[in-house]
């Protein structure tokens, strides 16, 4: 479903006119360490428009977004509102100056109710919040855009959509003039993604600056006034939208998703792997000419990645490598998380599951993991029972695991990358009851030089390595387990840059070739459509499909199985 | 029987007033994400200083201000320790009351003549009240000093409850500190009060226990009630009636061991002794499953500007 | 950034292409050379600060007290190293501390803190006496100081595994169990030296001390044989400990897989780990060294049980396990110098008049100092954040955890 778009407002001082921008910077640079994350940036954003800040993953938006907001203050340069000088030292100035911000993982407090959460931001410092006030607010909100919030509710206990929406009214309730939104659509369903680029284009017209930082190109085109790029902390390009529709701006010569994506990564767009391109939302179809087959929906036999070795199209006919029936996870409190999952994987095979956040997939791949119990049902790997099985019975029979959270559950990032990588075979390393570090550091040299993990030493902290790195050590870790007859991967890309995307999925294929069954987790839909051969959808704990990717309208049915409609 | 047993009640209840007071503050610190295990630290040097101040100007009333403000004075201490300086607030709590211990008994050898008389508060009844067979002699035969200190902590639960401005404040810096800093609430200032409430009040309860129970200053005269109010607000699953229930039991307990030889019923001390603490013990580990703690307690805010 | 000078130069991480959840890189100001240097000698200079003032704090208290500085000093000086006699009582008071601080440093290698060891030090030094008090007067040395020692181990082991046993299974604090066990623990002596059922000696009048019948001859520690020295084999036992506790944290595997679960228990668990089973023992195991502490007291002049028998060693053990940072070899040092301390201040109260307490007053005052400078001297890593009261493994959604099963 796709809602209509309200049309571009007017933007009065496009070029030339006396008013000042509504939010400017100059020069802003900033400097953690050794590492420049943003370097002498200069944006100018008018009231009105909706300007998006495009690029990678630790490109310096996240930075950016957080110096305008007061999180964080430059190095040097500086920030004007409406042409004055805007140095705020905390979020409360900022919200102070009529900044608002919404943010990536949202600032509600989870065990406060939607009300409570929405009088936060307004006079804490009374004994007696001002809730009246609020109604009439959120009376007003709700008859201008449309949105509205049920009060009573606990906000942990919200849908991610309803928490987003929450989450913007809050920002929206003292009218601001400046509305940062942080990666918004990141956690959110497609038919959530449409509604909230309504929004956005709805507030925009209100009058309000919006800066939408993202690194999807489609919703970039179908929201956007403007845009800037950012790569390696640098601008490297900036101008007005080709917008879908003929909605350009004439004169200045328009910036069309191709020329984005070039900025974005440095190179042409073109030359990008299909799973590339997918990953910063550019659907392959749309893209221009492509070398490697752009029509047909990769698989796990069509072209890889040029590093990548030459695969032969996996025969998926072996017995499954993973099958899991009726399985069923209640956490803690009794909820039902998992409920009844059927899957089966067969050597070679890549099987995805796509899904809003929250659907029950982590929880899933906990289970599978053996992290958390099953309430019900069996899993079996290669046949053999491991539904009550601990972590290291079910690693012992070739279940190789990349778990979501990297820092918390996937690498002790204060141990070496050495321990790190044999930490779950020390026993294979003793001698005379002491470890044997120099056959320790020879086997971990093997591992990184084999799956190319950069570090600056085998000794060196795994919280000294980049994301790209760490991940590329949870691979070379998990792909070497011998056996490996499985792996599950949950959100393997999650925060990597292109390169380290292109490394990580080349990975996933080869262990694909040699036989080994995949699961991969994900909410990059379009990720998975060019990597896996089937998607599943989680929905409230339950999965949904599988839709086989090289159907013509998988996408549109990955997408409607995921609204919850039946299939 | 009866008289004695009466006796017994108001005994253990004026015991238990201390335990509830700390508790109440403790309350409020672990709420806004705070752990101060120097509740301890803090009662005992209000103890010290309101016996050195009553002594020193003849007023119980000078006496209680000044065991006010040493408690706020360790909280000062630990507030700046761990909100500003996000020290570890266990260690730098069990440090704080291993100087409070050996600060007072020091002082207690500089300061304070053995036998000197204390002026502290007498028992007030309160007219017809006070005449109900059993409870109403225990419930109002107390001192002055613990009117007042109930009425705070009353004061002090309907100040920070959910439906105030400041009591949304706490629990939303205390179970999301992130959140609350982009919500723009002053995070950093909101801890450093709670923790002064928390000094605050643990300074009163060591008032109490020395100016209207014990009538002078001992060395260690605490002896881990601190740590009872501690636990009492983990028992009490951080709702105010709960921590206020187990406060008072906990005190109850501690009574016994002065209460129950009066009664002449031969127990071994020791035994009396250990009762609180094993009854702390039990409720802890009955009571933990079956409660969440504010989810950034023990951990110091710091604005992450770099992070996603 | 120059070139790391120092052993102890905070690694600044070199974020490349993550924007990720990581911690944020510790903002080293980058500066001259001299500064670099100066940074990197925090973790040096800073409790040195502290000690230094601490000791001018503590020589102002003196002052008030009433000695003046040359006489504090002197008094110190002569109770730490004054006499053959005086570095012996200081070396006997430093092993036990050291003892207590092995345990705590084995126990927070994994993430714990142990808090008990006052109350672990009673119960081993009551165990320690139940055996030393039974055996018949004619058995060998070579049997009884052994079965002291493993009675004291057991009974300590025994205190910790109850702290223990909770944080496993049921996820509560050992924070906060093992110090009300420090209560109980002091009460279960008090109550073992006042019943005769127990092990109090035969009350023949009313003067008789509520404390134990003193141990038989065999199961006394055996001085070193220093010239008029006190020490025991109390120090050797304690640098044995020592040594061995060393050695299993840094060269072995079960050393290295404490660290991770103390780092991360779901990244241990997920590898593997019997966290649950490590966690147990190395609490445990602190409780051992403790007992064991207590069961040296009690086997030292004046070979009895008294009241006052474990009073202050718990705590100084843990400010000794704290400031060590890991470090065996620190720990040896602060033991060491905290043991010289506390005799100085009981010679301090003796021949000055200056309270005892002062010493205490000190320690804290370094603890309170090095704890409180920790954010510019100890790099920041990003530990999993542990609820203080209660270990939840995993995050909002976690249930109960799997079974493990054992390898």
């Amino acid at each position: 479903m796709t809602t209509t778009l309200p049309p571009a407002p007017a933007r009065e001082n496009d070029d030339g006119t006396a008013a000042p921008p509504a939010l400017a910077l100059r020069g802003v640079t900033r400097v953690f360490g050794a590492h420049t994350a943003l370097d002498t940036v200069d944006l100018e954003i008018a009231a009105g428009e909706v300007h998006c800040v495009l690029g990678e993953n630790g490109a310096g938006k996240s930075t950016l977004c957080n110096i305008v907001f007061g999180s964080l203050p430059p190095t040097t340069g500086e920030v004007l509102l409406d042409g004055e000088r805007f140095a705020p030292s905390s979020p409360a100035d900022a919200l102070a100056r009529g900044v608002a911000m919404v943010h990536q993982h949202f600032s509600l407090v989870p065990t406060l109710t939607v009300q409570e959460n929405l009088l936060l931001g307004r006079g804490v410092r009374r004994l007696r919040p001002d809730r009246a006030g609020l109604a009439a607010r959120l009376a007003a909100i709700a008859e201008t855009l449309g949105l509205q919030v049920e009060l009573d509710a606990r906000a942990g206990d919200l849908s991610v959509g309803a928490r987003q929406r929450v989450e913007i009214v809050k920002a929206l309730l003292d009218d601001p003039a400046i509305l940062l939104l942080d990666e918004p659509t990141a956690v959110l369903g497609p038919d959530e993604v449409d509604s909230l680029l309504a929004t956005v284009r709805r507030v925009a017209a209100a009058g309000t600056a919006v800066v939408l930082v993202t690194h999807k190109l489609g919703e970039v085109m179908r929201v956007g006034d403007r845009a800037t790029v950012l790569r390696g902390g640098r601008v490297a390009g900036s101008g007005p939208l080709a917008r879908e529709g003929g909605a350009g701006t004439p004169g200045a010569p328009a910036l069309t998703a191709a020329d984005l994506v070039g900025l974005m990564v440095g190179r042409e767009a073109s030359s990008l792997d299909p799973v590339l391109a997918a990953s910063v939302g550019v659907v392959p179809t749309a893209g221009p000419s492509h070398d490697g087959g752009p029509e047909a929906p990769a698989r796990s036999g069509t072209p890889v990645p040029a590093q990548g070795p030459a695969q032969v199209p996996a025969p998926a006919t072996g017995d499954p490598v993973l099958t899991v029936r009726g399985l069923t996870v209640d956490d803690a409190d009794g909820a039902r998380r998992v409920d009844a999952v059927d899957l089966e994987i067969r050597p070679g095979q890549i099987v995805g599951i796509a899904g809003v956040e929250g659907n029950g997939q982590s929880e899933l791949v906990a289970a599978l993991s053996g992290a958390l119990p099953a309430s019900a049902g069996t899993v079996l790997l290669d046949g053999v029972d491991v539904t009550h099985a601990g972590p290291r019975r079910r690693t012992a029979l070739g279940l190789g695991v990349v778990p979501e959270d990297r820092h918390h559950e996937a690498v002790v990032t204060g141990l070496s990358v050495t321990t790190n990588l044999l930490l779950g075979r020390l026993h294979r390393f003793r001698r005379l009851g002491l470890l044997d570090r120099r056959a320790m550091r020879a086997a971990a040299a093997d591992l990184t030089d084999r799956f190319d993990v950069r570090t600056a030493s085998l000794d060196a902290p795994m919280s000294s390595l980049s994301g790209g790195n760490q991940q590329k050590a949870v691979l070379a870790r998990e792909l070497s387990l011998d056996p490996l007859r499985c792996v599950v991967a949950a959100q393997p890309t999650r925060g990597l840059d292109l390169g380290a995307v292109d490394d990580v999925v080349a990975h996933l294929r080869t262990a694909a070739a040699r036989g080994v069954g995949v699961l991969v987790v994900s909410s990059e839909l379009s990720e998975l459509l060019v990597l896996c051969d089937r998607v599943h959808v989680a929905y409230r704990g339950a999965l949904r499909g599988p839709v086989p990717t090289d159907a013509p309208d998988a996408r549109d049915r990955v997408a409607h199985l995921m609204t919850g409609a039946p299939a | 029987m009866i008289p004695t047993l009466t006796d017994l009640l108001v005994a253990s209840i004026a015991l238990a007033v201390p335990v509830l007071v700390a508790a109440s503050g403790e309350l409020v610190g672990e709420r806004a994400g705070v752990l101060t295990m120097s509740v301890e630290g803090m009662m005992l040097t209000g103890a010290f200083a309101s016996v050195v101040g009553a002594t020193s100007s003849g007023s119980a009333l000078y006496g209680v201000a000044c065991g006010a403000v040493a408690g706020l004075l360790v909280g000062v201490l630990q507030a700046v320790l761990s909100v500003v300086l996000r020290a570890d607030q266990i260690v730098t709590g069990l440090a704080a009351n291993a100087l409070a211990l050996a600060g007072t008994t020091f002082g207690a050898r500089l300061l304070l003549e053995r036998g000197a008389p204390v002026p502290g508060f007498s028992r007030v009844e309160i007219p017809l009240l006070a005449d109900i067979p059993v409870l109403g002699p225990a419930l109002f035969r107390q001192t002055g000093l613990a009117y007042v200190l109930i009425a705070v902590v009353v004061l002090l639960a309907i100040l920070t409850s959910r439906r105030t401005g400041w009591g949304l404040a706490v629990d939303a810096v205390g179970e999301d500190a992130a959140s609350a800093d982009r919500s723009g609430i002053p995070v950093l200032q909101v801890r450093f009060a709670a923790v002064l409430v928390v000094g605050l009040l643990s300074g009163l309860a060591g008032t109490q226990l020395a100016l209207s129970e014990v009538h002078t200053f001992t060395d260690n005269m605490t002896a881990g009630t601190g740590y009872l109010a501690v636990v009492a607000v983990i028992a009490g699953s951080w709702r105010p009636v709960g921590v206020a229930v187990a406060a008072v039991v906990f005190g109850l307990a501690q009574a016994l061991q002065f209460t129950l030889p009066a009664l002449g019923v031969d127990v071994p001390f020791a035994l009396l002794v250990m009762l609180p603490y094993v009854l702390a013990l039990l409720a802890v580990a009955g009571f933990v499953s079956h409660s969440r703690p504010p989810a950034g307690l023990n951990t110091a805010f710091v604005r992450q500007g770099r992070a996603a | 950034m120059t070139a790391p000078t120092s052993t102890t130069t905070a690694v600044v991480p070199t974020p490349g292409d993550d924007d990720g959840p990581a911690a944020p890189a510790p903002a080293a100001p980058a500066g001259p050379a001299w500064r670099d240097r100066l940074l990197d000698a925090r973790p040096v200079l800073v409790p040195l600060a502290a000690v230094l003032g601490a000791l001018a704090v503590s020589t102002g208290l003196a002052a008030l007290a009433g000695a003046t500085p040359a006489e504090a000093a002197t008094a110190l000086w002569e109770g730490m190293v004054g006499t053959p006699y005086a570095i012996g009582s200081s070396l006997n008071v430093a092993a036990v501390l050291l003892l207590v601080a092995t345990g705590f440093l084995v126990a927070h290698r994994a993430g714990l803190v142990n808090v008990g060891g006052e109350g672990q030090i009673a119960v081993g030094a009551v165990a320690a006496t139940a055996v030393g008090t039974s055996l018949p007067s004619t058995v060998a040395a070579a049997v009884a100081l052994p079965l002291l020692l493993l009675a004291a181990a057991a009974g300590g082991a025994a205190w910790a595994s109850i702290a223990a046993w909770l944080a496993v299974r049921r996820g509560v604090s050992e924070v906060i169990t093992t110090l009300l066990l420090n209560f109980v623990g002091v009460a279960v002596l008090v109550l073992s030296i006042h019943e005769e059922a127990l092990l109090r000696q035969p009350v023949t009048s009313s003067e008789t001390l509520p404390q134990s019948s003193p141990l038989v001859d065999a199961a006394h520690l055996p001085l070193l044989g220093l010239p008029d020295s006190p020490a025991t084999a109390a120090v050797v036992l304690a640098l044995v400990g020592a040594v061995v506790g060393s050695v299993v944290l840094r060269r072995t595997a079960t050393g290295v897989r404490l660290e991770a679960v103390g780092r991360s228990q779901p990244a241990a668990r997920r590898l593997g780990v019997p966290v649950d089973r490590l966690r147990f023992s190395a609490l445990t195991t602190a409780g051992a060294t403790s007992g064991v502490a207590g069961g040296v007291l009690v086997a030292s002049v004046p070979y009895v049980l008294d009241e006052g028998l474990a009073s202050g060693y718990g705590f100084s053990g843990l400010v000794v396990g704290l400031l060590a940072r890991g470090s065996f070899t620190a720990a040896v040092g602060i033991a060491a110098a905290l043991g010289f301390l506390v005799s100085g201040g009981i010679n301090l109260q003796l021949a000055a008049g200056v309270p005892a307490s002062i010493t205490q007053i000190a320690e804290s005052l370094i603890i309170l100092g090095v704890a409180g400078t920790a954010i510019w001297t100890v790099r920041r890593t990003t530990r999993t954040r542990r609820p203080w009261w209660r270990s939840r493994t995993t995050g909002r959604t976690a249930a109960r955890p799997a079974p493990e099963v054992a390898p």
